[in-house]
């Protein structure tokens, strides 16, 4: 028997582990619906793409979109600019943007995880800045697609006021609007809606409702998790 | 308690604190690896340096997570230092090259942390000093097998 017994002992904590494992994996991918509602909106109507914005508290008003509407699958991204994983989700949805077309809208929710990030706040509100001037995606697609380069700076503010010539924005007023009640009022309104959802990090991806698992990011399994809420 | 016992129950004892020590690390390690696997681990979150750290290239090894690695490891050891208890002295010789080669892998990854990705994960510093400490208590064992 004590010749045994330590094999028995390995053999058990291998079973353990491999237990336990399996049963933190499950647990971690399981697909959540939204049910952290503020208006008391069920489960079921959330499931909805109208319910979409109906959940949660409201986000910042007018919300970015990309898409009508009137579009079967809504995505709802919280994302924090100078969050790596973000960047790379960046290229996937534009893709997504360009295969699905008209039946696929994606709504950008800012989400600035501070003081994680020193600089999240700062390409928060210059997105928003340019939003005021009606150029939110064209600085979103340059916070993003530069994102390393900023990331390592001492002082963003030069660099994205850079990006704002570079897309033909007044660059005094956004200089004025970057610091302005309006910029705060929005990031404040969708990091509400965020926590409201339960959003604890960022990239968090939404789709009629239900949280996407982050494993279902990469452009092969969204492209197919969309194609499915189209088949429906 | 007669003199010549009392070693043998000290190096006992530590075969014992080697196994609980490579079960912390193996409950580390595979609580990365699912997080590798899920996704949770490269979603950025309040707490910087996890993300960064985890969404590094250095975090793959021959497309396979690193944690997955680890915890395969510490498995060996935490096997490893159950069979010495047992007196496999096969399995006593193993243990302290096992050990040593994860606390050589452990500097590499603190150094990769601090001069190369420039963020530290607080589970990859937990899994260090597991290692660290498993070093001095292997050492410690070694030396008293020798004696």
């Amino acid at each position: 028997m004590k010749r045994i017994l330590p094999f028995i002992i390995i053999l058990g904590v291998l079973g353990v582990a491999v237990g336990s494992a399996y049963y933190f994996k499950r647990s971690s991918t399981a697909v959540h619906p939204i049910t952290n509602t503020a208006n008391g909106a069920s489960p079921s109507t959330a499931n909805s793409p109208a319910a979409n914005s109906g959940v949660g508290v409201p986000g910042a008003e007018p919300a970015h979109k990309l898409g009508p509407d009137s579009a079967p699958v809504h995505l709802e991204e919280f994302g924090d600019f100078e969050c790596p994983p973000c960047g790379l989700l960046h290229p996937i949805l534009v893709q997504m943007h360009k295969e699905f077309g008209d039946k696929l809208q994606i709504t950008f929710r800012e989400f600035p995880l501070v003081p994680a990030h020193q600089h999240a706040i700062a390409a928060a509100s210059a997105a928003e800045a340019a939003g005021l001037q009606g150029k939110f995606w064209e600085m979103h697609d340059l916070i993003y697609e530069n994102q390393k380069t900023w990331h390592e700076a001492f002082d963003v503010r030069p660099i994205f006021e850079g990006f704002a010539k570079q897309i033909g924005l007044d660059v005094e007023r956004f200089k004025r609007d970057i610091n302005g009640e309006a910029v705060a009022q929005r990031i404040f309104q969708d990091g509400k809606r965020g926590h409201s959802l339960g959003v604890k990090g960022t990239p968090t991806v939404f789709m009629n409702g239900r949280e996407v698992p982050f494993e279902s990011l990469p452009a092969e399994k969204l492209r197919v998790v969309i194609q499915n809420e189209l088949n429906k | 308690m007669t003199p010549s016992s009392r070693p043998a129950k000290r190096k006992r004892l530590l075969y014992v604190l080697i196994a609980l020590f490579s079960l912390g690390g193996l409950a580390d390690a595979l609580y990365l690896t699912v997080e590798h696997i899920t996704g949770q681990s490269v979603r950025c979150t309040i707490v910087a340096g996890c993300s960064e750290v985890l969404s590094s290239s250095y975090a793959v090894v021959a497309g396979y997570p690193l944690a997955s690695i680890g915890a395969l490891a510490y498995f060996s050891v935490f096997s490893l230092a159950i069979l010495s208890l047992f007196e496999y002295q096969i399995a006593a010789k193993l243990l302290l090259p096992l050990v040593l080669g994860m606390c050589l892998v452990s500097l590499w990854l603190i150094y990769l942390q601090a001069f190369v990705i420039h963020a530290f994960c607080q589970f990859c510093l937990l899994s260090a000093a597991v290692t660290f400490c498993l070093t001095v208590l292997a050492t410690v064992a070694w030396r008293m097998r020798s004696a």
